[in-house]
């Protein structure tokens, strides 16, 4: 807790919350809405394609693996500048850190599904990446409702 | 105010556009029909979407036009009520026919025509629309315009009675509070549908993903379409239950330009025929990536604008 409160005391989570720029705030939750579109976007196609969405060859699909990290990377980066700013507030709230697990469900089933759907051996048992996908979906369709619901609870 | 032509006279100069474009589009699908034209059907489903699409802003910049002339003298104030419920109907009834219109597209660009009960929906669905943007219309005109009355007296319509009219949607929202947190959620996700599936295929007409046809990747259209139509659907319902929030909005006005410009696009990444053609490991030609990067600088305005409701303009 004191952590939280010497966090969001700091001239830097001052700045993003009470800045007046648009690039304080407001640009820094816009980053994070980009970098959601891209991680869930990119996530989204392979994982419609996986469960059956059209019958497209998987391996050309890789570099979408790119955009995903990119969009996550994004918004690790802007996600801590905005729970800093409110972090007595986000560190206790149930929403909150149910958002982070999923969040870290969604990415776990990114890299399973890299693993055994992109990266195997082609004779290699497979798992079922079926599943993953549909778990990967669930997972960030959780994420995106829990983060939403921050802004309202 | 743009070059000195503000929201409600924008309003005035598109307003014509559905009616009588609902009426061009129903008379070339019907003209295609009689004459066994595949490529006259195809013409008439783009015209619909391409309706569709405009009729977005006649919509909006109608609220807008409503609010600023509610109280000036001479103006019917029920007839504004009336006809803004009738248009709001005519306005469903149009996204529902762009919506089937752009199905029937995107069949004819893979099986090189539209299925019948595609294009039989379309006609059906273009004869109410019709009927719908005649009578908005009709009120509408009503509004300022009483040398067109036959008698006057009548022209006090009446308020809106129905389930369906913006008060009804107001209260709806405002009665249950998990309305609106729920619908923010849909449109997040209506988002990432969106935006993932118009980046991968442009991406792809961009050089990444190569081993992959053009073709294959169109076989996710449908469901950037999906995204597109929760997002009008949640968009519409924030827009019509907290209208004072958007209307005198410069970031709202910005979003819809974007979004109308991203709607032909997703049109152009639909039905045209050279970024199609394009096999396993072929290169797009430099004006299609052009193209492509354009679309994809459209949604990332599109998201950027909307994200900036609250802070460039006053929404919240």
């Amino acid at each position: 807790m004191a952590f939280l409160t010497w966090l969001e005391s700091s001239g830097l989570s001052v700045w993003v919350r009470e800045g007046e720029s648009i690039w304080a705030f407001p640009t820094i939750l816009t980053l994070h809405t980009f970098g959601l579109g891209l991680l869930v976007g990119a996530s989204a196609v392979v994982d419609l394609r996986l469960l059956g969405i059209g019958r497209m060859p998987l391996e050309p699909l890789r570099p979408l693996f790119s955009v995903m990290w990119g969009g996550f990377w994004l918004n690790a980066v802007t996600g801590s500048l905005l729970f800093g700013a409110d972090a007595t507030g986000r560190g206790t709230s149930a929403f909150f850190l149910a958002k982070l697990v999923f969040v870290a469900i969604g990415v776990v089933t990114m890299v399973s599904i890299k693993r055994s759907a992109f990266d195997a051996p082609p004779d290699a048992p497979a798992g079922s990446p079926k599943l993953m996908a549909a778990l990967s979906l669930a997972a960030w369709t959780a994420a995106i409702m829990t983060g939403r619901l921050l802004a309202y609870v | 105010m743009f070059f000195g032509v503000n929201i409600p006279h924008f309003h005035l100069l598109i307003n014509h556009v559905p009616t009588v474009g609902t009426v061009v589009g129903l008379g070339l699908l019907l003209l295609a029909l009689v004459r066994r034209n595949d490529h006259l059907v195809h013409s008439s489903l783009e015209v619909l979407f391409a309706v569709a699409l405009l009729t977005l802003p006649v919509y909006l910049t109608g609220v807008a036009a409503g609010e600023a002339i509610e109280d000036l003298a001479g103006v019917a104030r029920e007839a504004i009520e009336t006809h803004e419920a009738a248009a709001l109907w005519a306005f469903i009834g149009m996204q529902v026919t762009g919506l089937v219109a752009w199905l029937g597209l995107w069949q004819s660009r893979r099986n090189s025509r539209a299925s019948r009960s595609t294009v039989a929906s379309v006609l059906l669905l273009s004869v109410l629309t019709m009927a719908m943007m005649a009578r908005a219309a009709t009120i509408g005109g009503q509004i300022r315009h009483p040398e067109i009355a036959a008698n006057p007296e009548a022209i006090e319509v009446g308020a809106p009675t129905g389930w369906l009219t913006s008060e009804a949607i107001g209260g709806f929202v405002t009665d249950f509070p998990w309305v609106w947190p729920a619908a923010e959620t849909l449109h997040f996700l209506g988002l990432c549908l969106v935006f993932g599936v118009l980046l991968a295929v442009n991406l792809r007409i961009l050089g990444a993903m190569k081993g992959l046809s053009f073709a294959a990747l169109h076989r996710l259209l449908p469901w950037g379409i999906l995204g597109l139509a929760m997002n009008l659907m949640t968009g519409m319902l924030f827009f019509i239950a907290a209208a004072n929030q958007y209307t005198q909005n410069v970031a709202f006005y910005w979003k819809v330009l974007f979004l109308g410009l991203a709607g032909a696009h997703f049109l152009y990444l639909t039905v045209f025929s050279r970024t199609w053609m394009l096999k396993v490991g072929e290169e797009a030609a430099p004006l299609d990536k052009l193209v492509a990067v354009t679309g994809i600088g459209l949604w990332v305005g599109v998201i950027y604008w909307g994200r900036m409701l609250p802070f460039i303009g006053n929404a919240f």
